[in-house]
């Protein structure tokens, strides 16, 4: 089970991801996101410290959003990987790919 | 069981059964739903084309105490994950696709990982262990 919990910092979006994030639940994530481009958000932090678990399902929803948000001149910045959630980021070259920050509050001003 | 990801949730329980018995530590156990679930979506995905309904068959045995031996097995067409070409792991988000990472976790959480057709089987086989 997954849950997002969402709030607003000046114009951007944090969301704190929680739980397991597996092929079942993706697809919630990706509408959470969806749901803010559509409001006109470009910027989306999210914050993974309480994810315990991810799959590759819901590595491509990462990345589709992320896609997403650039060709909106936006951008999704990942922060507080840990345990093997990092693990799976690091063995498929998003911890390099996606810009990753050790807080929300960094992540906020890489924006 | 039927391969949709309704039994997503069924396949890793049954296989955390096998991973009390094998009395493998916490740590152990997410990279095992992980490769249960990669290994499984695979199949769900991609064993059934043009909507035919299929079955995965899951069986596990502890050759040893901290030892976990697992092997999935579908009645699709011939064929090995594990030899399509690795992605680029190193391109920019740019530059990336957006799914092909399953197996490349698959290969790096059990590098014991081997494949094997049988009569009209595929069968992939892993080991997890608790000294991992």
């Amino acid at each position: 089970m997954v849950t997002i919990e969402r709030r607003l910092v000046s114009d951007q979006v944090v969301l704190l991801v929680s739980g397991r994030m597996d092929a079942e639940n993706a697809p919630q994530f990706e509408e959470q996101c969806r749901a803010c481009i559509a409001e006109g958000v470009t910027g989306v932090v999210v914050d993974l410290g309480a994810l315990t678990y991810v799959s590759s399902m819901g590595l491509r929803s990462f990345v589709s959003v992320a896609k997403t948000l650039q060709d909106k001149g936006g951008a999704l910045r990942i922060c507080r990987l840990t345990g093997l959630v990092k693990q799976v980021f690091e063995i498929t070259g998003l911890a390099r790919a996606f810009p990753v920050y050790d807080s929300v509050e960094a992540a906020l001003l890489g924006g | 069981m039927a391969a949709t990801t309704a039994s997503l949730r069924a396949a890793i329980e049954f296989i955390r059964t096998g991973a009390r018995e094998a009395s493998l530590p916490e740590e152990r156990i997410g990279e095992l739903d992980l490769l249960i679930e990669e290994i499984f979506m695979n199949v769900c995905c991609h064993a059934y084309p043009d909507g035919k309904q299929g079955v995965a068959a899951f069986t596990y045995s502890v050759p040893a105490p901290g030892e976990l031996r697992v092997e999935v097995a579908d009645q699709g067409a011939e064929f090995n994950p594990l030899a399509a070409p690795p992605p680029d792991l190193n391109l920019s988000l740019e530059s990336r696709p957006i799914g092909g990472l399953g197996i490349s976790l698959v290969k790096a959480l059990s590098p014991s990982i081997a494949y094997r057709r049988d009569r009209d089987w595929n069968r992939l086989t892993f080991g997890v262990s608790a000294a991992s």
